[in-house]
């Protein structure tokens, strides 16, 4: 093994993640993300590590508890990273390291070297760490058995996370595999609420769930860390057996390689596609346009799983909203507010995430948009009626079925009130959008098919229109009810009308501010920026 | 006397404190292959972007085909073919796809846009059509972006460094459009590293140094027929020790290499 150059790499990895702190942006991101961490280091090393230390042993249940704790840890590190993209970042390829003298063992190691030392999994270290250190304090179980337990936990659930990962690559690769995917994401987050009743019914099954629960790597870690005597080594045996063998399965999906795509031989050349007639509507000049950002993302994994599932998430967001809909709970205001939550995100959960950096997967071809004998701002007002149109297909379908299947009985005000929220949400979002793609643009990677590809502000907009239309209807149903009732029907239509006014206005001066940015937009989208 | 096809007057652009072009003036006459030499970062892409409405001077004035040229001129735009250095392709689409929005864009009614389109994939040899421009090789991307450039038969054509990566096939091919191109009055402007291609598929040739400052501009048509280029009382046989004299791109002997 060449440790010196593993080392040298591992060090290139650090000085180029702080080269990035260079511009102004990342000394901002840098801050942000300092001050982040340091909060979450502080909060979760006395709630996951003192907290649960001091509970488990007050209560006699240490071991469960150490264990419950660490599941958690595991399994946030596990999401985070897959569904997120964090911590995953390939910072060196295969390829990549076939360029320095090194064997293939060495650049494994090197390669996951560099990934277990990300700073999104050096805090889920420190959050082992804090647990085993809290439990050690308060007098449960040995700092050494501890340690190794962290430091085996740890590497497992890299590991783990590199191996659910590349699975998920290889299914999303395929045709249909995203929507599979999110489909079993979606799936697995209505398992509590499915899970619950049937587990009343059955204790015999909690019972043997505990028992498969004893023998996974948390659970078995928080043995080793709470006990001193052979039930401690035995625990250090099981996360290694995993680890090995989730190492061994890495390795062996590593060397599987992943199938191309079927290449079809000479395919058909279509002149006029569906896009095309589609688009058509927007008349000769702007047409094209809006054919070509169509065909462009629809050929997108990401947006090809996101946007089809965007009525069956409606409809899950439908289902778990109810269910939280007496008083005391959460969404205790009653059934209307949660339906306007519900229609207000079907007016941007298709398209949000990539009408907020509408640019951010062309790269080098933003430049052909400056060429081409029209306003240069012609494709950022094409690419939002697209977006606009797509979202919008969705409300009429999303009312028809709210009519018919809804869980409440609704007549017209109610409709017009709900397809009202849709509409406003729609066109104040996708206005704000127009300012987020060229304020907060973010080079993404149009292969990918999960991850975070959004700049700050991006996800400022993003996450912040979801929270408003969770807790909004929530907030009025407590401060004003009437205004939520059919008594006021006529509100939502009206500020869908004022949505639209900020939406034409909006198009308007961003193509101005366009115009301005565009060669700061191109710098940015060819990676010079 | 014909109106130049290119005309540049006192063209800046300053990125901050940074100045890629400095006054730079220089006329490119209609029917004529012009040369852009420079060494790496000398302003030629700048340069190209300014001419072609990628990038807005800082000052300076652009004319082309005789009008005031700037990044809202969509009249201009029609007329000219750019091929950016970047080529600025849209990877998830096909080669066909990808031209047939172009000539869409350009104002190009259906018929001609199939034509076209199947003429210039068949003409360049891009008639594998199961692939996407992103699995291309980089001289196939090339040939896309040459075909996106010449589609809409412009009158002004500029090219950055247009050979850079083709196969010798594919240029002769495109020389030999360059030159029946300008033979019907219409003009080329481009940037190459290649000077021995300069020399055989030019006529003028202007050269600029860091940062983007004009050090000559001549015939180097002169030079098929056994005669010398001049620059400051010296005369030279080739442009590559005329290059070398102007640029004073002179490099350090490695003694372990």
């Amino acid at each position: 093994m060449d440790l010196e150059l593993i080392g040298n790499l591992i060090r290139l990895r650090y000085k180029l993640l702080w080269a990035n702190t260079r511009t102004r942006n990342g000394k901002i991101a840098l801050f942000f993300a300092g001050y982040l961490l340091l909060v979450m280091v502080i909060s979760l090393l006395a709630a996951g590590g003192v907290g649960a230390g001091m509970v488990a042993i007050r209560s006699g249940h240490g071991t469960v508890m150490a264990g419950a704790v660490l599941t958690g840890i595991f399994a946030q590190g596990l999401l985070a990273s897959v569904i997120l993209g964090f911590g995953m970042t390939a910072i060196f390829s295969e390829t990549e390291l076939r360029r320095y003298p090194l064997r293939a063992a060495e650049r494994r190691v090197t390669r996951h070297f560099i990934g277990m030392a990300d700073p999104f999994w050096i805090l889920f270290f420190v959050l082992d760490l804090g647990t085993a250190f809290g439990l050690y304090l308060f007098g449960a179980g040995g700092l050494g058995y501890g340690f190794l337990a962290v430091l085996l936990l740890f590497a497992c659930n890299y590991i783990a996370a590199r191996v659910l990962a590349m699975l998920v690559e290889r299914l999303t690769s395929r045709k249909f595999g995203s929507m599979i995917m999110l489909g079993a994401v979606v799936c697995l987050g209505m398992v509590p609420a499915m899970m619950e009743p049937v587990l009343k019914k059955n204790p015999a099954l909690v019972a043997g769930l505990k028992h498969a629960w004893q023998i996974t790597p948390p659970a078995a870690a928080g043995v080793a860390m709470t006990r001193v005597d052979l039930a401690a080594l035995q625990a250090l045996g099981v996360i290694l057996v995993w680890t090995v063998a989730l190492f061994a399965l890495l390795a062996a999906l590593e060397r599987w390689p992943q199938k191309p795509a079927a290449v079809a031989q000479n395919i058909k050349v279509v002149w006029e596609d569906r896009m095309d007639r589609m688009a058509a509507v927007y008349g000769p000049k702007t047409g094209p346009l809006v054919a070509h950002w169509l065909r462009f993302y629809w050929r997108n994994n990401r947006f090809r799983t996101i946007y089809p599932l965007s009525l069956p998430l409606a409809a899950f967001l439908l289902f778990f909203l109810s269910r939280q809909t007496h008083a005391g709970r959460p969404f205790g205001g009653g059934p209307v507010p949660v339906a306007l939550t519900v229609f207000g995100i079907i007016g941007f959960v298709g398209t949000g995430q990539f009408a907020v950096n509408q640019f951010g997967y062309v790269g080098g071809g933003f430049r052909r948009f400056l060429l081409l004998p029209t306003d240069p701002a012609a494709a950022l007002r094409a690419g939002s009626y697209m977006f606009v149109s797509l979202s919008g297909a969705l409300i009429i379908p999303a009312a028809v079925l709210w009519s018919l299947f809804g869980p409440i009985p609704s007549d017209a005000r109610m409709l017009a009130m709900l397809v009202g929220c849709s509409l406003a949400s729609l066109f104040l979002f996708h206005g704000v959008a127009l300012w987020t793609s060229l304020l907060g643009p973010r080079r993404g990677h149009y292969k990918q098919a999960f991850g975070n590809d959004l700049s700050f502000a991006g996800n400022v907009v993003v996450i912040g229109g979801m929270l408003t239309l969770l807790f909004g209807p929530q907030i009025l149903a407590k401060v004003w009810p009437a205004a939520i009732s059919t008594a006021y029907w006529f509100a939502p239509p009206l500020l869908a009308l004022v949505a639209v006014a900020f939406y034409v206005a909006s198009l308007r001066y961003a193509s101005t501010l366009f115009r301005a940015r565009r060669e700061r937009l191109m710098a940015l989208l060819e990676g010079k920026g | 006397m014909a109106m130049d096809a290119i005309r540049i007057s006192n063209l800046a652009k300053r990125y901050g404190n940074v100045t890629a072009v400095e006054d730079l003036s220089l006329e490119v006459r209609p029917g004529r292959i012009f040369g852009f030499l420079g060494p790496n970062g000398s302003g030629k892409s700048t340069t190209i972007g300014c001419l072609t409405g990628l990038l807005d001077p800082t000052s300076g004035k652009v004319e082309i085909l005789g009008q005031k040229f700037d990044s809202e001129n969509a009249a201009i735009k029609r007329r000219i073919g750019v091929m950016p250095e970047t080529l600025g392709l849209f990877d998830p689409l096909y080669a066909h796809e990808f031209l047939a929005f172009v000539a869409r864009m350009f104002g190009l009614d259906e018929a001609t846009t199939r034509k076209r389109v199947s003429e210039l994939l068949d003409a360049l040899e891009l008639t594998d059509s199961s692939k996407t421009l992103a699995e291309y090789s980089t001289g196939m991307r090339k040939r896309v972006a040459f075909a996106a450039a010449v589609i809409h038969s412009p009158e002004v054509l500029f090219l950055d460094e247009p050979f850079e990566s083709i196969d010798p096939a594919g240029v002769a091919l495109m020389k030999q459009w360059l030159r029946r191109f300008t033979d019907q009055g219409r003009t080329v402007f481009m940037t190459t590293h290649v000077l021995e291609t300069v020399e055989r598929v030019c006529h003028d040739v202007a050269i600029i140094t860091k940062p983007g400052k004009l050090v000559w501009q001549g015939d180097v048509t002169v030079l098929a027929t056994d005669g010398k280029l001049q620059c400051n009382g010296q005369e030279f046989d080739a442009l590559e020790p005329l290059f070398l004299h102007l640029t004073g791109e002179r490099y350090k002997d490695l003694d372990w290499l």
